[in-house]
């Protein structure tokens, strides 16, 4: 499929599934595939030495987690509408979509759940029913209180739908593995950004 | 096919890259990220703005209406914008009508995998506030980069 015709598609008024099977198209066509238990295994190696390097203070592990999130992120962004030719979105709904049908299916191949939408339509949740990182995770008892496994997530999604003009706030709401009933990823928009104009001319 | 010259704009209106050839029958002549080009490089900025909004306001509303061509009298101007804000721009002879393939190429197997996925290369070449709004004087310098451009768009030059 050339990147025009693939870019048409996606932009054909988001018919929910002209993206999943243009996604799909992307993820089974257009992706190297790596083995997921090495992936797992890389970042559970990569928590569990940021534990050990912080002395199991949780709240900085969080940090790190995020802000080394944040810089994948912001590369990441740019593979993704490499790969996707998509546009900017036009409607926040639009961008949820995209998140879970289409960044989460190529990068992560799983497909999770958007819902819990807030009444002014300024934040949504993303619901990891299937969550790659945390595959064989158990968290001990010190680390169950506070420390959001997969943290690294809330950071690449900041830092990718700032690097399209989305000031947003990601945190996680809730963790299987902390014993809630899901895995809630809240998205919250501050504001869309303003594209820059050259100096001089406003 | 003629290839006169391939430019780069990042999201801070700064030209990131330029290389502009000069003999038709040399595909290594000419410049590369040469000072002497950023007066062009402004100037064309503002053409692909200003044109690029009046193609978005012509849209109709939600829609999206991204510019691709702008042709004069003795070029034509290839346009990608992505919507991280980057622009990439080939300027060709007339006769080519549509280089979209060769853009995307150019972004998503030579700009991704020299640049982005490059760790120890900026993605954002404006370091400072005041180095944004196209005040910037960083370019794209990777080795990579530079040999990959001329190699793939070397023998498109004539």
């Amino acid at each position: 499929m050339s990147a025009s015709m693939s870019g048409n598609t996606a932009s054909s008024s988001s018919s929910k599934k002209s993206l999943k099977a243009f996604s799909d198209d992307i993820w089974k066509n257009k992706t190297a595939k790596i083995n997921a238990e090495l992936f797992t295994l890389t970042y559970g190696s990569i928590v569990s030495q940021l534990c050990t390097d912080y002395e199991r203070d949780f709240a900085k592990v969080n940090k790190q987690l995020y802000s080394m999130g944040y810089n994948i992120g912001v590369r990441l962004i740019e593979d993704f509408l490499a790969r996707t030719a998509l546009p900017r979105c036009d409607s926040l709904a639009k961008t949820s979509e995209v998140i879970s049908k289409c960044a989460f299916k190529i990068f992560l191949n799983v497909t999770p759940q958007i819902g819990n939408w807030s009444s002014n339509k300024d934040s949504f949740s993303i619901f990891l029913d299937e969550n790659p990182l945390s595959e064989f995770v158990e968290l001990p008892m010190d680390a169950a209180r506070e420390l959001w496994y997969s943290n690294i997530l809330c950071g690449v999604l900041k830092g990718a739908l700032e690097m399209v003009q989305m000031d947003c706030d990601v945190y996680f709401a809730s963790d299987v593995l902390k014993g809630d009933q899901t895995t809630e990823l809240r998205v919250k928009l501050n504001k869309i950004l303003k594209d820059e104009i050259p100096a001089g001319e406003d | 096919m003629a290839l006169y010259s391939f430019w780069i704009f990042d999201r801070h209106c700064n030209c990131i890259f330029d290389r502009e050839w000069t003999l038709k029958t040399n595909p290594s002549s000419g410049t590369t990220n040469s000072k002497l080009n950023e007066d062009t490089a402004k100037l064309l900025y503002g053409m692909v703005f200003s044109l690029r909004s009046i193609s978005q306001k012509l849209g109709s509303k939600g829609s999206f209406n991204e510019i691709r061509t702008i042709a004069t009298g003795k070029y034509r101007a290839h346009i990608l914008c992505t919507a991280s804000g980057l622009w990439f721009i080939l300027l060709s002879d007339l006769g080519q009508e549509d280089l979209s393939q060769v853009l995307r190429y150019l972004y998503s197997e030579i700009y991704v995998k020299t640049v982005v996925y490059n760790w120890l290369s900026p993605v954002d070449f404006a370091d400072s506030p005041n180095e944004r709004r196209g005040q910037g004087f960083r370019k794209i310098r990777n080795r990579q980069f530079l040999l990959a451009v001329e190699k793939f768009l070397g023998p498109m030059v004539n």
